[in-house]
């Protein structure tokens, strides 16, 4: 047993805060040169998909190498990529996707000319996804399907180019049969995107609204009626990317930061040990929550596949996340009331309610916590 | 970096395993626990003859070279079977305090009596004043004809009551609450003028008080150097501490694998216990906080194997989730087993109570979070 990395992965690591340094933007240049930064990524070999195969162009990381790669980029708060293309669509072409569909929208993904959204959830599908309802007809003469239903909570449709959807083409048998794989062009005059507006106050998600869209088949990823499948496997990888763990430790130091300007008493908020017990508290488990990340790793690297432990990585991630942004409400104090304004109380104050409202999904989303635990309970423990 | 266990380090896993499935029951073990010293002399033995009393002991004193990482394996391994031979205060208190820092003298005299099991020792370093202090030290040691005289007293001495030796803090100069001016003598258990109140712990282990009246040590008693111990019963208090979290690491991983078990038998409204969700995600919750303690345990192990700065601040994180996360296995653990779950007759009840004696050692829950947070 031995904590520390071997001497290569050291020399990687630099390798990784070395370029970091070199070519982050700083300050508001943050955004403005986002492309910039990503073209930086790609100019180094692949480093803006570091979880892509070689044979599509990504750098060929060992899981620890990729480890310390998405640990350092967490650190150093990097831009952070839009998943839907490069992390959740990418693969799902690359195992089950035809030559002609790979060398159709691969080239769109890798450069981030096109944007995707995930066309998964619907009203009467949430956490229980297998039941989704909208419907695509193969016609007569089996050139397209005609979709029609309605998709929700779909982050980003409203920038999207493209939807990759999951769709019903058959009813019988189990639920999680029959449901397509389909890729949809947004600006179909069939699509219709409503904005929906969350706690938080901000725009990300939506409703789609699909009425007579015309899919050619040579739209549809895979055998009609396996959608399911191809989508299943996904849904794990995207579980234990939720964690945040790093953001936690940096949003932690954040938080702690906040409340040393609050004044309390003589000294604090910091001082207060009702208040400094809580960030204790969190600080403990979120230390332990790190080590079980490598631990996950540990079993990746040794060649099994990632350990029950990975499982706790979603639940207990997001649970901190949501914890860290109670600690910023409660340091904002008076000023956790006002809604948009610009300039009253401290800095941080002002987006420390619309954050922890807007953080309350990340325990709902990917799973929902509840839901997590079923496939702990069921998968791991052998319960139920 | 590499988490998995050596070839080695797995034959030692396996091999108390194996004892402990063969030769440890919980009724063997809740007999044992009735000897006058609360242990039974005869494992003890087959613990040297095992070669487990050797594992963390250097080379040159007849030990294996082992590390505080093959400590945290075995006694994982002892908390699962709720083992009771006193272990941690002889190996991993005593024994890591002649190690670190006896004289060459003192590791040939006192080091091969303990791997062949012939000398059980422990440490003796609270007193009722202010036990989670560890400078908080009245016992007070006089120099006088070219040694010492102590006199004061201390608390919650495990294993005292089978001790051949104590290691113990006095004060050698300054005053009450000082850090500086502390040392640590070897005390022989049957010194004139050493007096004991024994009593048993919640878990069945047994502890002490001592009385001190001009109890007479020589020079060569001394370990480390005088007045400058803190840093060394610092040392000795965090192995303690990793010792006892790999133990209830051990006790937790028994205590929910249990409670899923028995949940999966029980019947009551027509259906296994398992069957019902709000159970099923209890013992979720059970196994998530088991996990982390685990891996915060395996972390601060490894730090303090290699003097890591870090060591201690996880440390402290540590024993404050062993105590917090114990408890909470521990009373879903009896919540779940519903009124079997309150009997004595129930293995876990005794892994309950060990979770909790555990807590209580070394400073709790709470004294840990105040360390942690600074």
């Amino acid at each position: 047993m031995d904590i520390e990395f071997s001497e290569d992965d050291l020399a990687f690591q630099q390798k990784v805060v070395s370029f970091i340094e070199a070519n982050l933007p700083k300050g508001m240049d943050m955004w403005t040169k986002r492309n910039q930064w990503f073209q930086a990524l790609r100019d180094q070999g692949g480093w803006d998909v570091p979880k892509w195969p070689v044979e599509y162009g990504g750098p060929g990381f060992t899981p620890t190498q990729r480890y310390i790669f998405d640990l350092e980029m967490a650190r150093h708060a990097t831009p952070p990529q839009i998943p839907f293309g490069v992390g959740m669509l990418a693969p799902i072409l690359m195992n089950y996707g035809s030559k002609q569909q790979i060398d159709r929208f691969m080239p769109g993904i890798r450069d981030a000319s096109v944007n995707w959204c995930q066309g998964y959830s619907e009203p009467g599908a949430g956490s229980d996804l297998a039941n989704l309802k909208t419907k695509a007809e193969l016609s007569d003469d089996g050139s397209y399907y005609l979709v029609n239903g309605q998709k929700t909570w779909t982050t980003l449709a409203h920038i999207a180019h493209w939807m990759f959807c999951l769709t019903r083409t058959s009813s019988a048998g189990a639920k999680q049969e029959g449901i397509t794989f389909l890729l949809i062009p947004m600006d179909d005059p069939g699509v219709e995107t409503r904005p929906i507006i969350t706690l938080g106050g901000s725009h990300s998600v939506n409703e789609v609204y699909l009425t007579d869209v015309k899919v050619p088949v040579t739209n549809r990823i895979g055998e009609e009626g396996k959608g399911w499948t191809y989508a299943k496997g996904l849904l794990v990888h995207e579980r234990t990317g939720l964690a945040g763990i790093q953001n936690s430790v940096l949003a932690l130091e954040k938080a702690k930061a906040n409340a040393r300007l609050i004044k309390a008493g003589e000294g604090s908020l910091m001082d207060l040990a009702s208040f400094k017990n809580k960030v204790g508290a969190l600080e403990a488990e979120l230390l332990a929550l790190e080590f079980t990340e490598l631990r996950t790793l540990s079993q990746v690297s040794a060649g099994q596949g990632p350990g029950p432990e990975s499982s706790i990585l979603k639940l207990k991630g997001t649970e901190i996340q949501q914890r860290i942004s109670e600690l910023n409400i409660e340091a904002a104090g008076i000023y956790a009331a006002p809604w948009g304004a610009k300039s009253i109380g401290p800095e941080f104050a002002r987006g420390a309610t619309s954050g922890y409202l807007g953080g309350r999904a990340t325990t709902i989303y990917g799973g929902a916590s509840e839901v997590q635990k079923d496939v702990i309970a069921k998968n791991v423990l052998g319960l139920g | 970096m590499d988490l998995s266990l050596t070839n080695e380090q797995q034959l030692l896993q396996d091999s108390i395993q194996k004892f402990i499935s063969t030769q440890y029951s919980i009724s063997e073990r809740n007999k044992f626990i009735k000897n006058d010293q609360g242990y039974d002399n005869s494992n003890w033995q087959k613990f040297a003859d095992l070669g487990w009393l050797a594992m963390t002991f250097s080379e040159e004193y007849g030990g294996l070279g082992g590390s505080t990482v093959d400590s945290m394996i075995m006694l994982e391994e002892f908390g699962k079977g709720l083992v009771v031979e006193p272990f941690l205060s002889t190996v991993v208190l005593f024994g890591a305090a002649i190690e670190l820092a006896g004289t060459q003298q003192q590791k040939q005299n006192l080091i091969p009596a303990i791997i062949e099991g012939k000398l059980i020792g422990t440490f003796a370093y609270a007193e009722s004043v202010e036990p989670n202090n560890l400078s908080a030290i009245q016992t007070r040691a006089t120099a006088e004809d070219g040694g010492f005289q102590l006199n004061g007293s201390k608390s919650l001495v495990f294993n005292a009551i089978s001790a051949n030796k104590i290691l113990l803090s006095a004060r050698t100069s300054g005053q009450d609450f000082d850090e500086q001016g502390v040392s640590l003598f070897i005390v022989d258990a049957q010194a004139a003028g050493l007096t004991r109140t024994d009593y048993p712990t919640v878990d069945g282990l047994r502890a002490s008080e001592l009385h001190l009246e001009n109890v007479r040590v020589e020079s060569d008693d001394l370990i480390g150097s005088l007045g400058s111990a803190s840093g060394l019963i610092q040392s000795l208090v965090n192995k303690g501490i990793l010792g006892l979290a790999a133990e209830a690491i051990g006790a937790m991983e028994t205590l929910y694998k249990s409670t899923i078990e028995y949940t999966k038998q029980r019947q009551q409204f027509d259906h296994a216990l398992a069957d019902f969700q709000v159970l099923r995600h209890r013992m979720t919750d059970m196994f998530v906080e088991y996990n982390l303690v685990k891996s915060l345990c395996m972390k601060a192990t490894m730090l303090e194997a290699q003097n890591s700065a870090e060591a201690q601040r996880n440390i402290h994180a540590l024993k404050y989730l062993v105590g917090k996360t114990g408890r909470f296995i521990g009373q879903n653990a009896v919540q779940l087993h519903g009124g079997m779950g309150m009997t004595e007759e129930l293995a876990i009840a005794h892994y309950f109570k060990r979770l909790l004696v555990i807590d209580a050692q070394f400073g709790n829950t709470d004294h840990h979070l105040n360390k942690f947070v600074g």
